[in-house]
């Protein structure tokens, strides 16, 4: 079984450091790690970087330890650990100034084919200090489909072009054969070779200013301070896990299926809390699937790191000490530890539900942090077509969704899965740019798991396609399953796709790829959150709120809540509440 | 009443006969104090600082402006233009005390408000608040009618909903409301036809479209943006309706003039309609002076650092002037100095000054957390009860304390000898809560105080700079504000920065910078077309428009003729990106170019097209590192219509009362570095500058501020009524 914890650091104790130079040297690198993600974003060229932001950035020590963090996407960067001793395995003493080494293979480290690692060190006295890491997903990387992000693929070699660890940069200069490759085997060249630009300049401002951080301190005392954050946040998140009660934890969540069968996929874990230690068992969870939402074992990791990261409290720093405290072990062949040749490149969706089934069994850990299930992970609407001048086109949407209640507030309604920090394609801009018209964008009442604290709303968003005909390849998930409730609380409302309007509209199945024509409405309601404690315990000027404000109906007051309210005004019947409450514990 | 800086006997100014015009007066509203500015065409200026009156700001004002007049002797008749930095639009969002609003919008986005761009502005904060909409789902009403992104319309606007929706906002108690309509950045009829029936069905409602404060494309920025300037009209119509009859109570009848965020003025009528333009008024002034100083020293680029009770802010002056952004987000609590985080406050789509906030200021406190870090901030103790050494019950150490403990403050008291303080209380707060648990001691406790917040408002200084591909080691620093010349060497020394200046009148400099700054509006017309072909008529009609709307702006406050220039610029980026670059339309980027203060874009013939193109690589290069081979594409022509009041500000004519400048002399022991011994250092008063350099380690004291030359560093009179300091190389 792999081993991912360290036995705590035995470097010499952080007392020998100075308490002050420590301090600023920590702040100095949460300014530089968010300097190197700044530029990405700045010089990108895809939108999936600059407008969704799919993309993350970190600085790692000369061991590969990742010791600052860039408020980005969360979820890669527990990856990075895999893939750096990968980078290490192949180029160990081989590794130049000026160097930077892509990956993307997910076998070896990576996430999915899109995402591409760049790694580039700094360089002190002859030998490597620091690595500066930048993962960007780019808009496209081969294989079968656009976006290389097909979900029911069945074998990685269709999902388009593997990067084993390559240096694209040998001493400053591009290696042209493989910038060559790449180019030849993706749809979009520009886009691509763009964004590992942009990857490049942020690696070598990272570079540029951890090398002055370096002649500050000296070789010596820099690597110091950054064994002692690691020991920092190390320490920092065992002193949390002590005060968790001993136990063993366990928890089962689904997807609704792979899409290519209708079997659903559970995915089950044992959490074993050991004094100041962690460990996180996926013994149960489903062999691996023959469609493309398989999860290498470094994406299990990241996001099982991500999980407990989330339910500490302390302000802890974003770095790998965190992880040392934590052991994850999945099966061999299972969809949380796939074997090659498994196809990986829709594994986001199981990551978000490995995120769900963490939450639910850390919710009986630390009841007080953890909310009720939220959306389940954003939806992706892929429409592709010819636009009149037979020029194509491709909508590649994501809709995001909301939080569940939470264990003393509603669940937010409108953000960003915790996972990941997404944004929105603007409706006008989509609308300026492709063949579509977005017909709805809005809350849907109703859609919240009730609760002492209720689940967020679910989003709709609705598609009109303008060209005569178009592909649409549609990955939902939660239709199923829909997100669970704490504590009491009530399941939010499913998700859902409908293809046609009023009487004429039909429901369509969670996953599907089928032709679109001109005119054409297409709807996703993205799922609502799940409540959090006794929907019947709910504060009635809350409901009563709720239904003055349009966001639950009347009738959902009433049998949800128990709650009677004039909808003119939002006035809570109290003497009717008292009845149906009654009336129900009776 | 406040204590009153510079505050000797009436001089006889022989000024009571002075032209209408002559005097004017800057006002800036903070959190603790009003101070009031009076400057008069002689330069002399007359500083005044009374305490805000937060329940109604108008009542401090005019306290300061009654000060002034009397410290002068100017008749209130006299009186020629008041220039205003206020906080009101801030303070009504943030205590949630603005419009009860309504939002009217097309039928499937009734929730684009609410939606927002998703983002949360933390990671892992599973407790977070996502700011409530200022409009609640009740109020936010569809009515069905639609533009398509080509213009046509897909559907006609159904104006019996519209009646509706005003009859229910009248029933409702709606007081004021925001149209937007997906699509009206590129046709408007519908949206300006809703306006309509809206303000003759509910005359008494308040009413803004979104294409009249932000024609341009993204429906939820152009929404918010909307629903904000709606949010704010009561209140600001309110108070600038008291303050103006406050000031004809007094027989002022002068025009006030509002500070917009981008550091320009505006006119009264102007601030009432559309104040969203005035969110950023506040910090506007410092900005807008240091600029203006830049100039009179010969430094056009400069990094501003305002240092107060709270926070820090730094921003950047490019070519002589403030570096601004096209949006920001106006939260609760510190703004994030990364900048890329969004999702926290509200989108406000209005050119703004370029301010990056941290939470460091003489207030912060610190503090060892959990894991044995030492932490300053954001966390402040403020004014009240203050610092541990003004011995008002807080025990916890700060920054001033820090600097107490060090003996650079006056060990006796503060605020030119208003406040007494106590440096045993500093010492013993920081010995318990810092050093103890470090097992340091309190001085070398004190020194990392110092150095942890100089750190992190280094990272504010970053955030403009370095974070826009600019070099700070380029710039000088001018410093301002109560903290800002205490620090402005060592946060200078962090950064390489090799040449500090400290303003005149530091204390409350932004009150008279306000007094250096221009009339200034804003307009913008989405274009959305490839540079090079976007046909001249398109370009023509923009032109056209936005010059007919700045003139009228400009003339509606009096500027015409010489007094008013247009500057026309255009928002490019690489065809595929989403986000822009603004680059200036002007007369050098071709020899055949028009009138000098700009090239009119009707001229934009293909050659100067390229040329435009080409200023746009640069800029891109320059920001980036890299430029592409790429067709531009041009998303907005804009206009900065520039009214330039006759009796602007000018710092390098200043004539200062000698008692502004008037400090303690002599000597006392001061720390300047861990682990070595204090040294004996000369104590100064500001006006000793002008006798000789006055050669580190120095402490010069003044009635507003406290400025710190460490060993090595010598300060220098300069122009401007500026002190500068140069770093030694090391």
């Amino acid at each position: 079984m792999p081993q991912d914890s360290k036995p705590p650091s035995s470097k010499p104790a952080a007392a020998a450091l100075d308490p002050i130079t420590f301090a600023v040297v920590k702040n100095a690198m949460d300014a530089i790690v968010d300097e190197i993600a700044y530029t990405v974003i700045r010089t990108a060229k895809s939108e999936i970087v600059k407008d969704v932001m799919d993309y993350s950035a970190a600085i790692c020590d000369a061991r590969g330890e990742m010791v600052a963090q860039a408020k980005t996407i969360a979820q890669h960067l527990g990856a990075i650990p895999e893939a750096m001793a990968s980078v290490q395995a192949r180029w160990a003493g081989r590794i130049a100034p000026g160097d930077a080494i892509i990956l993307n293979d997910p076998y070896l480290g990576g996430m999915h084919l899109p995402d591409i690692f760049m790694f580039h060190p700094v360089f002190h006295e002859g030998a490597v200090l620091a690595w500066i890491v930048v993962i960007c997903h780019h808009t496209d990387v081969g294989g079968r489909v656009p976006g290389s992000n097909a979900a029911d693929s069945t074998e990685i070699f269709q999902e388009g072009l593997r990067l084993p660890p390559l240096k694209l940069f040998e001493a400053g200069r591009i290696n042209e054969t493989l910038e060559a490759v790449i180019a030849i085997n993706v749809r979009v060249p520009d886009r691509v070779l763009g964004d590992l630009h942009a990857q490049h300049a942020a690696c070598q401002v990272g570079a540029r200013e951890i090398g002055r951080m370096i002649q500050r301190y000296g070789g010596a005392g820099f690597s110091g301070y950054l064994d002692a954050l690691l020991d920092y946040a190390e320490r920092m998140t065992r002193e949390e896990i002590r005060t968790w009660p001993d136990g063993t934890y366990r928890f089962t969540d689904h997807i609704d299926s792979d899409g290519l069968s209708d079997a659903p996929v559970p995915l089950s874990v044992a959490i074993t809390v050991a004094g100041d230690q962690l460990t996180v068992d996926w013994a149960g969870s489903s062999p691996q699937v023959r469609a493309a939402i398989n999860s290498t074992l470094s994406y299990t990791k990241s996001n099982t790191f991500l999980s407990v990261r989330c339910a500490l409290k302390g302000d802890i720093p974003n770095n790998a000490g965190v992880f040392r405290a934590i052991t994850v072990t999945a099966p061999e062949g299972s969809v949380l530890n796939p074997q090659p040749p498994a196809a990986v490149a829709a594994r986001a969706l199981t990551g978000y539900r490995v995120m769900d089934t963490m939450f639910g069994a850390l919710a009986q850990i630390v009841p007080d942090v953890m909310p009720a299930a939220g959306e389940g992970g954003n939806t992706v609407v892929c429409i592709a077509g010819r636009k009149p001048d037979r020029s194509p086109f491709i909508v590649v949407d994501m809709i995001s969704g909301c939080w569940g209640g939470r264990p003393d507030q509603d669940g937010i309604e409108a953000i960003t899965n915790p996972s990941q920090n997404l944004s929105n394609a603007p409706v006008e801009v989509m609308e300026r740019t492709h063949p579509v018209r977005i017909e709805s964008y809005a809350l849907v009442p109703d859609s919240c798991g009730a609760g002492r604290w209720r689940g967020g709303l679910g989003l709709e968003r609705s598609y009109r396609l303008l060209a005569d005909e178009a592909v649409l390849q549609l990955r939902a998930d939660r239709v199923l399953y829909a997100p669970y409730g704490l504590d009491g609380g009530g399941t939010g409302g499913p998700a859902g796709n409908w293809l046609g309007e009023g009487a004429a509209r039909r429901a369509l199945p969670g996953k599907v790829t089928m032709e679109m024509r001109r005119g054409e409405v297409l709807t996703h309601h993205q799922a609502g959150g799940g409540g959090h404690g006794d929907p019947f315990a709910r504060d009635p000027e809350r409901v009563a709120h709720d239904v003055w404000n349009g966001k639950v109906s009347v009738e959902f007051a009433r049998t949800r809540h128990g709650v009677a309210v004039d909808a003119a005004t939002g006035t809570v019947d109290a003497a009717e509440t008292t009845r149906l409450r009654e009336a129900r514990n009776s | 009443m406040a204590p009153e800086y510079g505050s000797t006997s009436p001089r006889s100014t022989g000024e009571a006969s002075l032209p209408a015009g002559g005097a004017r007066i800057g006002v800036d509203v903070g959190g603790t104090f009003t101070d009031v500015v009076l400057a008069l065409a002689s330069g002399r200026i007359i500083l005044n600082k009374t305490t805000t009156t937060p329940r109604d700001p108008g009542e401090g004002v005019v306290a300061g402006i009654d000060a002034v007049l009397a410290e002068a002797g100017i008749a209130p008749g006299l009186v020629g233009e008041i220039v205003h930095g206020t906080t009101v639009a801030s303070n009504t969002i943030l205590q949630k005390v603005g419009a009860r609003t309504g939002l009217v919008t097309t039928l499937g986005f009734r929730d684009v408000l609410e939606i927002g761009r998703i983002r949360t502005p933390g990671m892992f904060d599973l407790g977070w608040k996502k700011p409530e909409p200022l409009v609640p789902r009740r109020w936010r009403l569809e009515v069905a009618g639609r533009i398509g992104a080509d213009g046509a319309t897909v559907t006609p606007l159904d104006e019996e909903a519209v009646r509706a929706a005003a009859r229910f906002f009248l029933a409702e108690g709606v007081e004021a409301v925001a149209v937007c309509f997906i699509n009206s950045y590129v046709d408007a009829a519908q949206e300006r036809r809703a306006v309509e029936i809206l303000r003759a069905e509910a005359p008494q409602i308040l009413v803004t479209a979104s294409c009249e404060v932000l024609p341009e494309i993204k429906e939820y920025e152009r929404t918010s943006t909307a629903v904000v300037n709606a949010y704010l009209l009561p209140a600001m119509r309110v108070y600038l309706g008291q303050l103006t009859r406050r000031l004809a109570e007094r027989g002022i009848t002068a025009p006030v003039q509002v500070m917009a965020s981008n550091g320009g003025m505006v006119g009264i009528a102007t601030a009432g309609s559309k104040p969203v333009f005035a969110v950023g008024s506040g910090p506007a002034g410092g900005v807008t002076g240091a600029a203006r100083i830049g100039h009179a020293v010969g430094a056009p680029d400069l990094i501003v650092f305002d240092m107060g009770g709270t926070t820090a802010k730094a921003s950047i002056i490019e070519g002589g002037m403030p570096s601004l952004v096209t949006e920001y987000e106006f939260r609760d609590g510190i703004s994030s100095p990364s900048r890329f985080i969004k999702g926290g406050g509200y989108m406000l789509k209005v050119p703004a000054i370029d301010i990056a906030e941290v939470g460091s200021g003489g207030g912060s406190i610190a503090r060892i957390d959990a894991g044995g870090l030492l932490v300053v901030g954001p966390e402040s103790a403020g004014g009240d009860p203050g610092p541990a050494c003004y011995g008002r019950g807080n025990r916890r150490p700060t920054v001033t304390d820090a600097n107490m403990a060090l003996g650079l403050l006056n060990p006796q008291a503060l605020a030119g000898g208003s406040l007494p303080v106590d440096p045993a209380l500093s010492l013993a707060a920081i010995q318990v809560e810092v050093a103890d648990p470090l097992g340091i001691d309190a001085i070398a406790a004190a020194h990392g105080i110092r150095q942890v917040a100089n750190v992190n408002m280094a990272r504010a200084i970053r955030a403009v700079t370095v974070e826009r591909g600019k070099d700070p080691r380029d710039m000088a620093l001018m410093a301002f504000g109560g903290g800002g010349p205490l620090h402005a060497v060592d946060v200078a020394r962090l950064l390489g920065i090799r040449r500090v200046l400290i303003s005149p009148v530091a204390g409350v400099f932004s009150a008279a910078g306000m007094l250096s700054a221009e009339a200034e509006h804003s307009f913008v017309r989405a274009i959305l077309a490839p540079l090079a072909t976007v046909p001249d008529a398109a370009l023509d009609a923009a032109r056209t428009a936005l010059a007919a709307d700045g003139r009228e702006a400009l003339a509606a406050e009096g500027y015409g003729g010489a007094a008013a220039t247009l500057r026309f610029s255009a928002d490019l980026r690489y065809a595929g990106q989403s986000s822009e670059l603004t680059v200036p339309i002007v007369a050098d980027l071709d020899v055949g170019g028009l009138a000098a203060g700009g090239l009119d874009p009707a001229g934009l013939d293909a050659s100067r097209r390229a040329a435009l193109a080409e200023a746009f690589h640069r800029l891109y290069a320059e920001t980036f590192g890299y430029r592409a081979d790429e067709p531009v594409e041009l998303v907005n022509l804009r206009l900065t219509a520039v009214g330039t009041a006759a009796g602007r500000l000018d710092f390098d004519r200043i004539d200062l009362d000698p008692s502004a400048l008037a400090g303690n002399s002599g000597s006392r022991m001061v720390s300047f570095e861990r682990g070595c011994p204090p040294v004996a250092t000369r104590l100064a008063p500001r006006s000793a500058v002008a006798d000789g350099p006055i050669a580190g380690p120095a402490i010069i004291e003044s009635y507003d501020t406290t400025i710190v030359v460490p060993p090595g560093c010598t300060a220098r009179a300069a122009a401007a009524g500026c002190i500068a300091i140069d770093l030694d190389p090391a």
